[in-house]
């Protein structure tokens, strides 16, 4: 096989099917295995109760009417299909098996908990989660673009901004969450701010760089010669051109924006993605986690995905 | 009858110490396809630049149509030699983008939307007329990206034209191109120049005056009806290059041979008077073109 070969499609899915079985198949080896083990560790106490019961039942059958003994093996009994029951309800939390993953997962963020049984976690943490999501990015993209383009459109602007928002790009967001706590408080408004600021000097100097990089300015001097205003410029020249890079900018951020989202949520929040991983964290069971994790995984591709559409849809110059 | 659409006025640019242009004047009438040659390096893209308004001159004044040029507008028209196109809109839409640049707003388009549309019909309409005119009409609906280079500089051509200038710049358009597309490009402009002695018997003003720049000999004289020569190699070099050469050229119908072995003399003449780093004898006797024309 040569260095850069293409392979054919039908291959391409068989190996990307492939690696996923591969995870699913440890997992469940892994999972099923340490449940075993819990329920090895449970039903090893069983022998030593047995034991004990086939003594009292030697005892009685010597003297049937010592109603001692009948209380001590009743008793007996009781504790040992109690340890039955409970080799069978035996579980690991830290990697729950498939099974646990649906009755202690799924079933319980779906199903209504709480005290009047009115409480859907999986719809509250998602519309929490979402609604800070995406009115965080949808003012974030439209800062960030309007400047960028001004940036690059304009030399006093670019001057202006450009050291400032190099400077606060280096700063990890998460470290400047601190910041967001104290001036704007923990409520809605913070994590629209949060993620509006952790995306804005990235997202900002990406898009400046592509309007300078990717518009000769040959196209710049001809729209005058074409007749254009400054404004036409701007938008029917620099924008038009710049829209699918934007749109990749743009997916590039919505990784850290959600990884700025948990993390304020983990520490601050009352609902939310981040705020059920660190109530579930604690009580170290971990079948409401994996799954959440899987849901923003799948919904991470999924705004990903629409954003490839979305810039196809509008950019069909732009090839895939 | 010669309306004058481009003067230069005593045009002089220089980078730092560098002296680049010096004392430039020049008038091109309505009509003239005007080839501008000389040796690398003597300030044809600084003189061009200088035209378009993109890069104004130090010294002197550039007069568009009666106008001063201080930043590039519609009365210049320019093509790039990397056929530098739009690459979101279709060949149709980069021909009719300049319409809609030049003869509506942001603000109407997003005001008046539906008059927006019917007025756009009206401009693709006339794009097609364009594209037709260069040859063009099937690629209509394709991207910059799915065209060959010969397609692409037809395409900015008529992209150029449409918007009637004053004066087309061509910067070395044809550069890149294979010979044989390149053959096909200069009929074309002598279809122009056609349509231009059309205009001319008819007594209205002709529509296409063009400047071109191009470092082919041949070509220039082929498809112009005046050669410029610009060099620094005459008796005030030092100060930067001005115009050595301005004269005639035979003018050619597109029917014609090919016949390049009649332009020898001329070509001599160019390389004598405008390429050659001994010759800094006195120009003038070769910048006559007007002269002759009295």
């Amino acid at each position: 096989m040569l260095v850069g070969q293409p392979i054919p499609l039908t291959q391409r899915i068989l190996l990307g099917a492939t690696c996923i079985l591969l995870l699913i198949g440890a997992y469940t080896i892994w999972s099923e295995t340490l449940s075993y083990r819990k329920r090895e560790e449970v039903a090893n106490k069983l022998p030593p109760l047995k034991s004990e019961l086939q003594t009292i039942e030697a005892q009685l059958a010597s003297n049937p009417d010592d109603s001692d003994l009948v209380q001590a093996k009743q008793d007996l009994q009781d504790r040992i299909s109690r340890v039955e029951r409970d080799v069978l309800a035996a579980k690991d939390r830290r990697v729950p098996t498939w099974k646990t993953l649906y009755t202690d997962g799924l079933l319980r963020v779906t199903e209504g908990q709480g005290l009047k049984k009115n409480e859907y976690w999986l719809w509250e943490d998602s519309k929490a989660t979402a609604s800070r999501l995406i009115s965080g990015m949808l003012a974030g993209v439209v800062l960030s673009l309007g400047l960028g383009i001004l940036m690059g459109a304009y030399s006093p602007i670019e001057a202006f901004f450009l050291p400032t928002l190099s400077f606060l790009a280096k700063i990890p967001p998460t470290a400047m969450l601190v910041v967001f706590f104290i001036l704007v408080g923990v409520g809605e408004d913070m994590y629209v701010t949060m993620i509006v600021f952790g995306m804005l000097p990235t997202l900002a100097i990406a898009v400046f760089q592509s309007a300078k990089k990717d518009v000769p300015e040959s196209l710049i001097y001809k729209a005058y010669t074409l007749g254009g205003s400054d404004a036409e410029l701007i938008w029917n020249v620099i924008f038009k051109q710049i829209l699918p890079r934007m749109i990749d900018a743009v997916r590039l951020q919505l990784g850290p924006a959600m990884v700025l989202l948990v993390a304020a949520e983990w520490m601050v929040a009352g609902e939310g993605f981040g705020y059920r991983l660190r109530l579930f964290y604690q009580r170290t069971d971990m079948s409401v986690p994996y799954l959440y994790l899987m849901i923003l995984g799948v919904a991470g591709l999924t705004m990903d995905y629409m954003l490839i559409f979305f810039r196809r849809y509008l950019c069909p110059w732009f090839g895939e | 009858m010669n309306e004058i659409v481009l003067e230069c006025r005593d045009v002089g640019h220089w980078f730092g110490s560098n002296r680049v242009l010096n004392e430039i004047n020049l008038q091109v009438a309505a009509g003239q396809i005007v080839a501008l040659v000389g040796p690398s390096g003597c300030g044809k893209s600084t003189l061009l630049r200088a035209i378009l308004g993109t890069h104004p001159p130090k010294q002197g004044d550039i007069l568009a149509n009666g106008r001063k040029v201080t930043r590039p507008n519609r009365d210049v028209g320019i093509v790039y030699q990397n056929y530098s196109l739009y690459d979101f809109l279709t060949a149709r839409d980069n021909v009719a983008f300049g319409l809609m640049l030049d003869e509506t707003s942001l603000l109407t388009r997003c005001l008046k939307p539906f008059e927006y549309r019917k007025l756009r019909n009206v401009h693709r309409e006339k794009a097609m007329a364009y594209l037709e005119k260069v040859g063009l009409a099937k690629a209509a609906h394709l991207f910059p990206a799915e065209m060959s280079g010969g397609m692409r500089q037809r395409v900015a051509i008529a992209q150029a034209l449409i918007m009637e200038p004053q004066i087309l710049l061509l910067d070395e358009p044809f550069g890149a191109l294979d010979e044989a597309t390149r053959e096909e490009l200069q009929l074309m402009l002598l279809r122009l120049y056609q349509e231009n002695r059309e205009a001319k018997q008819a007594g209205v003003k002709p529509p296409y005056t063009i400047l071109i720049v191009t470092h082919e000999l041949n070509e220039a004289i082929y498809v112009s009806d005046r050669v410029l020569g610009l060099s620094q190699y005459h008796e005030g070099g030092e100060q930067g290059a001005t115009i050595v050469y301005d004269k005639a050229a035979p003018v050619f119908h597109p029917g014609d041979a090919r016949n390049f072995e009649e332009f020898e003399r001329q070509k001599d003449e160019l390389r004598n008077a405008v390429f050659d780093p001994e010759q800094n004898q006195h120009h003038a006797e070769y910048v006559a073109f007007w002269q002759n024309l009295k």
